[in-house]
């Protein structure tokens, strides 16, 4: 076991954040925006290789891992947890992207549905490849900082390509894998963000940063955002399950927490579009219920762990740690 | 990065279960739900530890020469997990093998090494702790156990309390004040059985064992107690608590605690309820996060990666598993404190101080806002 970066990690890394340090803020057009897809951040990490990585010989999940988390610490959007974590291993061949991940009421708003080229329909029996038509998407403004949208009418399932029930599985692993990676690189840039805030703004004469009650708080989503990176990681490591129903499990039942805490101590400048908090805070929000939100994701491990409902005693071969 | 475990690590992990399978007699859990700091338990691994030494896996981790097998902190955090897996059968060995020892190796005189070591390594052997004091707990500054020179040695006068284990304990790594100025503090080994120490055990929310008074009345002890230099013990406590505050693995113990409330739930048809399933899966993704910082934790001391606040993060996320598994048993199985369940309530009662001991959850807060996202010291 090594948690440091090996050779190629790191420079997967540095190329990657190389990329990312012209992409940290927004054009002046979109600064009070809801939220900003960067179709030139996209087509910089598409076109050096680090969105089908996982496709890369020599490189695997973790590697995606880093990608994905990384990318999610900028202020902008862009498509990169399925192309990069999920279209991999799911289908041998590539699936035109961005993607746009679906699971549920097909005609509900749908982050990246706007700017998608394929659409994964996660049917609970089957997995649908779908060609997106952008005539036939409209965009939906929201608070979330994704760009969202809805089909105006149905889109002819017909023509989709079918995966298959035996894809379904893997599709949600993945997907909680990604999502757990964007939690974490989206929290820790709000986090920071946040702290950098509280050591210049000033009241009753001292910053907010010399306050105890701030620093707890703050302590306490550090050590969220960390364990979120960790278990993301592993979890992309290893292909496991379990270990991505963990991730997301974990990840998912500490929004709130790490939402509230940030914009509490960014105050009144924190609820206003001036203020980048929400182009971070707001996408770790629109994660809060994907794939089966926390409940579904805590369910499938207490399935994984001590077997369905209705199963009989523990089955201790199932019970690992370690 | 990679997580995969090497063959050896594995191979080790084999060993140490296989060795506990064979070893631990059948009516052990018995022994193990009296707690771990009760006389049947405290007994029971005086026997046990010196079987676990003679296999070398009471000090896997310790250099050759201190009586250890050489290998490295993978190995210590291995044979923990599978010895709690199994109840923890050293009872409160873990504390001289994993904090004390290590001290004693980086502080202490060829004599006390040869003293104290061999008997550490040999199992038969239970230290206790003597830290806190009423006005001193996570302030140890304000500490007021005083070590005066006579001449000759040290005379101790004062108390100490909540020091586990102690009334059984045949040593006591004791704090002690020796000059008037805060930091003036000096580590001291002490043999309990020296005239004028008294142990008063008495009752309390943590488990039988953990509570304890113990008292100095003209204590004199010869000047080779002392470990390292005078006035200097704050530097030997930032060394200790280092080792002390990654702990022992919670996590391992709360998922096994977790397991045995999930079979009793099973049992009485009440596990198929989604609201409590759900609540079950957090808690296991909690403990699972806190098993994956802790071997960050590992792989930084492997690496010598000082400084960090990962050993905070991991207890405090650790703490948090526990608090919320805590919280379980009193939604679902209340009656396990009243008479139900033995196991659930040993786990119940020991975590009841899990986040005032060996640094309280404020300090370990406060050392991740100063060291780990540079924030001044708050007010």
């Amino acid at each position: 076991m090594q948690f440091q970066l090996d050779e190629n990690q790191a420079a997967v890394l540095a190329g990657v954040q190389a990329i990312l340090q012209h992409h940290q803020d927004l054009p002046a057009s979109h600064r009070r925006g809801w939220s900003y897809y960067d179709m030139g951040l996209d087509d910089a990490l598409a076109r050096n290789g680090y969105l089908d990585i996982g496709r890369t010989e020599g490189m695997g999940g973790v590697e995606s891992a880093l990608v994905v988390l990384e990318a999610a610490k900028a202020p902008v959007a862009v498509e990169i947890g399925a192309s990069a974590l999920v279209a991999p291993h799911i289908s041998a061949s590539e699936i035109p992207r961005p993607i746009c991940l679906i699971r549920g009421d097909l005609m509900k708003a749908q982050r990246f549905l706007p700017v998608a080229r394929t659409a994964i329909i996660d049917t609970g029996d089957d997995v649908l490849v779908v060609p997106v038509d952008p005539a036939n998407v409209e965009a939906v403004e929201s608070i979330f900082a994704y760009p969202f949208g809805r089909f105006k009418s149905r889109p002819d399932l017909a023509k989709a390509v079918r995966l298959g029930k035996a894809t379904v599985a893997p599709l949600r692993q993945w997907a909680r894998v990604a999502l757990a990676c964007e939690v974490a690189g989206a929290m820790r840039a709000a986090i920071d963000f946040t702290v950098d805030y509280t050591k210049q703004r000033k009241m009753f004469g001292s910053t907010l940063a010399a306050y105890q009650a701030v620093h707890h708080r703050l302590a306490e989503c550090h050590l969220i955002a960390e364990g979120v990176r960790a278990l993301a990681l592993k979890a992309a490591w290893s292909g496991d399950e379990s270990e991505a129903a963990w991730a997301a499990t974990y990840a998912q039942m500490n929004i709130q927490k790490v939402l509230f805490d940030t914009h509490q101590f960014n105050g009144g400048m924190g609820v206003t579009n001036e203020h980048k908090l929400h182009f971070w805070t707001y996408r770790f929000r629109a994660l809060q219920a994907e794939v089966g939100g926390q409940s579904g994701a805590a369910l499938d491990t207490a399935d994984l762990r001590w077997g369905p409902p209705g199963a009989g005693a523990i089955d201790r071969a199932r019970v690992r740690v370690g | 990065m990679e997580f995969a475990w090497s063959q050896t690590h594995l191979d080790y992990r084999s060993r140490v279960s296989g060795f506990l399978e064979k070893e631990l007699p059948e009516d052990w859990f018995e022994t193990h739900q009296k707690g771990l700091g009760s006389k049947e338990q405290i007994d029971f691994s005086r026997d046990f530890c010196p079987k676990l030494a003679d296999a070398g896996l009471l000090t896997p981790q310790w250099p050759k020469e201190y009586g250890g097998e050489g290998g490295e902190a993978w190995e210590q955090f291995i044979l923990a997990e599978e010895v709690w897996r199994w109840g923890e059968p050293r009872g409160p060995q873990y504390m001289g093998v994993n904090w004390i020892g290590p001290t004693l190796m980086r502080f202490g005189t060829e004599d006390q090494k040869d003293r104290h070591l061999k008997g550490i390594a040999s199992g038969k052997l239970v230290w206790s702790q003597g830290f806190s004091e009423p006005q001193a707990g996570t302030d140890l500054g304000a500490m007021q156990t005083k070590a005066e020179w006579n001449g000759q040695g040290y005379t101790v006068n004062g108390m100490k309390l909540w020091t586990s284990y102690s009334e059984r304990a045949d040593w006591i790594f004791l704090l002690a004040r020796t000059g008037p100025e805060r930091k003036q503090i000096s580590v001291f080994l002490v043999d309990m059985k020296t005239p004028g120490v008294k142990v008063v055990p008495f009752p309390g929310l943590p488990e039988y064992g953990h509570l304890n008074e113990v008292y100095f009345d003209n204590v004199h002890i010869p000047a080779s107690a002392l470990l390292g230099e005078e006035h200097k013990g704050w530097d030997i406590m930032a060394f200790t608590l280092n080792f002390e505050r990654v702990g022992l693995p919670r996590y391992i113990w709360g998922l096994r605690t977790l397991d045995i409330a999930v079979e009793q739930l099973k049992a009485e048809g009440r596990f198929d309820d989604p609201i409590c399933r759900a609540a079950a899966g957090r808690i296991v993704a909690r403990f699972e996060a806190a098993t994956v910082l802790t071997y960050a934790v590992v792989d930084e001391r492997i690496n010598d990666i000082q400084g960090t606040v990962t050993p905070n993060v991991q207890r405090i996320t650790a703490a948090n598993g526990c608090l919320e598994l805590m919280n379980f048993l009193m939604d679902y199985l209340p009656d396990c404190v009243a008479g139900g369940n033995n196991f659930l309530e040993l786990f119940y009662r020991a975590q009841i101080a899990s986040t005032i001991a060996a640094g309280a959850y404020e300090i370990q807060l406060d050392a991740i806002a100063q060291r780990g996202l540079g924030m001044p010291r708050g007010r």
